[in-house]
């Protein structure tokens, strides 16, 4: 069949044509071979530049378009679109790009416009080549993973659930609810978080459309998007989740008569037993057995008095670690973050003086289901009365983290509300800036400045423990331009965010990129702030960079209607630039296999050859490019294709 | 030597009689009101390190500075506080309230404060030349006996009773009155200082005393409202006496002469000047009354009106408020380049013949400004009223 091309220059206003002189290479390419028509226009993407290609198609019977005009990634799915519409094969456009390539960023006008033609003759002679290309669809799965059950996790997984498709919620720590389950009140309106969060944990529990994997985590996520096999990994809590009914009698009859070990969930103020629920309105409520800890693990020789006490016999020694394989169609990673260690600065001498707590510490101590029963004490069991809340610890600094965490301010603020409610206490709070932009913040900040919270700017340079059990901070007040001292008897170090320590790991279970800080990278920052890199697979809450819970429900439900976009679009298009193997010309060698960063290629033992998987491929080429044999050629960039465009660039 | 805890506990405490004397906590530390100080450049304690000292429990370090005293009360810094905090009228009277219990305070304000106490007027002055400035008119202006009636009650106040610039302010505003027919009158000997300044200088009791004062004598008298000469008077009966119990109606004369402007053009004849008007601090800022003087400027005819660059919420200060006028000497020490003669230089650029005003604080302060900054013979500064009566007088 004879080739017959349509060449498309777009002025785009003037950008292209203020540099470009359009007409010239309007006159140009319509001289080259197989160009039955070229045409120039303002602005090509428009309605009437679309209607005007479509109509060539049909009257001059064109099988081959060009578009010179921005670039591929902007604007090339707008022109297939407008090939299928003329009746085309989609693939049989090529966009050349003279804007970013030519206009934007050549000075002279006649050499851009020289630079114009010898960049469509290469979009020209490589558009000959092009052959029908065809994608296949492939059906989604309804089910959603979502990782991590802190507050996003949990509120996108109702949302879901809600909309009736079925969630599988894995949670690595025993109980969920995450770090807002130890809050005692949220900034800015002091709602108090359990009261906000324990309903919505109870949801989780009883919505038959999520099935809840606590203690467990994702070991692999196989398959592509819309078709993901998911392995999950429960490990024992040696209590089985089927006869446990909540009594907690195992907990009152362990042989510990007092909690002994220190309670991870209490942030290492608190004590529990090696039989423990977090809190007692966790979820599930069905003790977990640490077996670090417990007797029976260590020696083998305990009365098991927790077992004797067991009103359904749920406590199971022999318990092991169980494999679980879902299919899911999206994934959701919320696995949130961690605080910083304050033990890394060491100026403040937190783990080595007393007295000394961060304030997620101060958390559990403030929450009337905590370690102390939201009593503030001193070691020696008196009531503060002189405290210093230091901001940005961790924080704003290029020797820990240089990014703002965004919440501690205002955990400043609220503690120092709190604790001047709970025991009249003088507080002072350090900070460099105060950072309180959200609705409602700063409102909140000046009501406790008003209720007499002392602010000082200036970071704290060190603290020395004084006589009676008093610590002296030393520290410059900026805003008075003097080194002054303070005596106090407890400081709150306001501790950053970080990523969990495993961040890599679980980046790599769950396929995502992070930033080097080794937080989730958005697909994004602003235009697809809860998309990964990786299809399928949304991301929500502090895992992507430190927020507030406001936000982090936000981005949950975003996340969740994300996820909800895909299940119910039902289907996924194959990626076009797949690659295929020739099994003639494949010997074998796995070399394509050791380069695919989608693991699309497998080897077939019984045949010796590569074979590919359409799935999986995303078109980068690589195998291509490192096959010895020839044997991989890919969709859109063949051989063929490549040489004809190198060909049509380099022709004076 | 002062007890910096003591001392912090009384500004504290003091504070908290203040409404919204607690925003000081709110502070925000953003430093707009040292940069709006006309001070800002002179002083150790701009009001936003005062409260940064008073968070360092370093109180006594203000008040044994000169920081109380170099603030001239033109509320430009309470007026753009973002924290709403009320410096002008009780942050920086509450420290010189305390830095006076240490004797901490200029010798000339310690005079003038002692005149009114005793005296009853600043100038030390005897109160039976309170009327002086109505002799020569050409018509009496009429004493009030007790229980008699008129319309106006004419406050003159300190400056125009006793001032002589002040004084020629008095009679153009009275010669005004006579012509338009409003039926007004004076207390003579028996008015005493309004005390806006006292209360501003931190001297509280002294204040409320003189309010307390005044109204029992006013209610000798039967009369619809109140008309004040000088804008700090005005203040002090619209705002403050009211704690008291004061309840009539307060005007300034601006108001009345705006309100009148319809007789007041039958009368005036064309001038020939580009004039320039100065917002007194107390009549605009703090009162909002920024309209009728200039509505009284554009229909002088033949007038051209020219705006200075600081002007309405944005005016500048005088320097003369809060007592800076009883103790400019003690200013001079610590001020390189006074407000005053920055005003007047200000009025210069403009190409402005006239630097018109309507205090007679405003008059006494910028006269002595142009003499200084060698502007005499091209600027001169009138009242509002004087302009009208030049305009009136051109005729006959």
């Amino acid at each position: 069949m004879e080739t017959r091309i349509g060449v498309y220059i777009c002025h785009c206003g003037t950008n292209i044509a203020g540099k470009v002189n359009v007409d010239e290479v309007r006159e140009y390419a319509s001289h080259l071979k197989n160009v039955v028509v070229a045409r120039n226009y303002m602005f090509m993407c428009s309605e009437p530049g679309q209607e005007m290609i479509i109509k060539d198609i049909k009257e001059y019977g064109l099988n081959r378009i060009v578009v010179a005009a921005c670039t591929e990634t902007l604007h090339g799915h707008t022109f297939r679109e407008v090939a299928k519409k003329g009746g085309l094969n989609p693939y049989l456009v090529q966009m050349v790009s003279i804007r970013e390539f030519d206009s934007w960023v050549t000075e002279d006008k006649v050499e851009a416009t020289e630079k114009a033609k010898s960049l469509i003759r290469a979009g020209v002679y490589r558009v000959n080549y092009h052959t029908p290309v065809e994608t296949t669809t492939y059906p989604v799965d309804s089910n959603v993973l979502i990782v991590g059950a802190g507050i996003a996790g949990i509120t996108a997984a109702l949302v879901l659930a809600d909309a009736g498709k079925h969630v599988y919620l894995v949670e690595r720590q025993g109980f969920i609810g995450g770090n807002m389950a130890k809050f005692d009140k949220t900034f800015p309106t002091l709602d108090c978080a359990s009261c906000i969060l324990t309903p919505k944990m109870s949801a989780v529990k009883n919505n038959p459309n999520i099935t809840l994997f606590t203690y467990s985590e994702v070991e692999k996520i196989d398959g592509f998007v819309g078709n993901f096999d998911v392995t999950i990994r429960k490990k024992p809590r040696y209590v089985r989740e089927d006869l446990c009914i909540g009594c907690l009698s195992c907990i009152e009859n362990c042989v510990y008569k007092e909690p002994r070990f220190m309670s991870e969930f209490d942030e290492g103020i608190g004590k529990r037993k090696p039989v423990y629920v977090s809190f007692p309105q966790a979820i599930p409520l069905v003790p977990v057995i640490d077996p670090e800890t417990c007797i029976q693990f260590r020696t083998g020789k305990c009365v098991q008095t927790c077992l004797k006490g067991c009103p359904t016999k749920a406590i199971d020694f022999s318990m092991k670690e169980e494999i679980v394989k879902v299919k899911v169609g999206a994934v959701i990673a919320a696995t949130g973050f961690k605080v910083f260690d304050a033990t890394r600065d060491t100026k403040y001498g937190f783990g080595r003086y007393p007295n000394i707590y961060t304030t997620i510490q101060m958390e559990r101590m403030l929450n009337s289901a905590g370690p102390t029963g939201g009593e503030i004490r001193l070691q020696d069991g008196s009531i503060p009365k002189e405290v210093a809340i230091i901001n940005c610890v961790g924080s704003r600094n290029e020797n820990f983290n240089a990014y703002c965490s965004r919440v501690c301010c205002m955990i400043g603020l609220k503690h120092a509300h709190m604790l001047r409610d709970s025991i009249g206490a003088n507080v002072t709070i350090f900070y460099t800036d105060i950072r309180a932009n959200g609705k409602g913040y700063e409102e909140f900040y000046r009501k406790v400045m008003l209720e007499g919270v002392n602010f000082v700017r200036g970071e704290v340079a060190s603290i020395i423990p004084s006589e009676n059990n008093r610590l002296t901070i030393v520290f410059e007040d900026t805003l008075l331009s003097r080194v002054r001292k303070k005596d106090v008897d407890m400081v709150i170090l306001n501790v950053g965010l970080e990523p969990h320590d495993d961040w890599e790991d679980v980046r790599k279970v769950l396929n995502l990129t992070c930033t080097k800080e080794g937080w989730l990278m958005e697909k994004h920052p602003k235009l697809a702030p809860v998309t990964s890199l990786s299809d399928g697979r949304f991301i929500a809450g502090a895992a992507q960079f430190p927020k507030d819970i406001p936000d982090t429900v936000a981005q949950a439900e975003a996340a969740a209607a994300e996820a909800m976009s895909l299940i119910d679009r039902g289907f996924v298009e194959s990626e076009p630039n797949v690659i295929r193997i020739d099994e003639e010309r494949c010997s074998g060698c796995r070399m394509c296999i050791s380069v695919c960063p989608f693991s699309a290629i497998t080897y077939n033992e019984e045949k010796n050859i590569a074979e590919v998987n359409t799935g999986l491929c995303k078109g980068c080429g690589a195998c291509a490019a490192v096959c010895p044999s020839k044997a991989i050629s890919q969709n859109n960039f063949t051989d063929e294709e490549l040489y004809a465009e190198i060909m049509g660039v380099l022709r004076e | 030597m002062i007890n910096p805890t003591e001392v912090l506990q009384s500004f504290e405490g003091r504070m908290k009689d203040f409404i919204d004397g607690e925003n000081f906590r709110k502070c925000i530390q953003c430093g707009i009101c040292g940069g709006s100080c006309p001070f800002g450049f002179y002083t150790d304690f701009t009001p936003r390190r005062m409260i940064t000292a008073t968070r360092a429990e370093l109180v006594n370090e203000i008040i044994e500075s000169n920081a109380p005293w170099l603030c001239t009360s033109c509320n430009l810094c309470t007026s753009r506080c973002p924290s709403r905090i009320p410096i002008t009228d009780a942050l920086i009277p509450v420290l010189r309230e305390l830095a006076m219990n240490y004797s901490h305070l200029p010798d000339e304000l310690g005079q003038a404060l002692t005149n009114i106490h005793r005296m009853g007027n600043s100038f030390g002055e005897s109160n039976r030349k309170r009327a002086k400035w109505s002799e020569g008119l050409g018509f009496d202006v009429k004493i009030l006996k007790k229980g008699e009636h008129v319309d106006y009650l004419f406050i003159v106040d300190d400056f125009g009773s006793f001032d002589l610039r002040a004084q020629e302010i008095t009679r153009s505003v009275a010669r005004l009155f006579k012509m338009l027919g409003i039926d007004f009158g004076i207390l003579g000997e028996r008015e005493r200082s309004i005390g806006d300044h006292v209360r501003l200088a931190g001297e509280f009791g002294l204040f409320e005393e003189i309010a307390r004062s005044n109204i029992n004598e006013f209610r000798n008298y039967s009369f619809e409202n109140i008309v004040t000469l000088d804008p700090h008077a005005y203040n002090s009966l619209k705002n403050e006496y009211r704690r008291y119990g004061f309840q009539s109606n307060v005007m300034h004369y601006t108001q009345i002469l705006s309100e009148r402007l319809q007789d007041l053009m039958k009368l005036m004849h064309p001038l020939n000047y580009t004039v320039t008007y100065h917002d007194p601090c107390y009549l605009g800022r703090k009162n909002g009354i920024y309209d009728e003087p200039r509505k009284i400027i554009e229909s002088i005819p033949g007038i051209k009106f020219v705006e200075m660059y600081r002007n309405r919420e944005n005016s500048y200060c005088c320097g003369g408020g809060g007592g800076g006028i009883w103790y400019d000497s003690y200013i001079r020490k610590f001020v390189k380049t006074r407000p005053a003669e920055e005003r007047v230089i200000e009025a210069g650029k403009t190409g402005a013949n006239v630097l018109l005003v309507s205090c007679p604080i405003d008059a006494i302060m910028f006269e002595d400004a142009v003499k200084v900054t060698g502007l005499e013979g091209r600027l001169r500064v009138m009242d509002i009223s004087e302009l009208i009566l030049e305009s009136i007088g051109k005729g006959v």
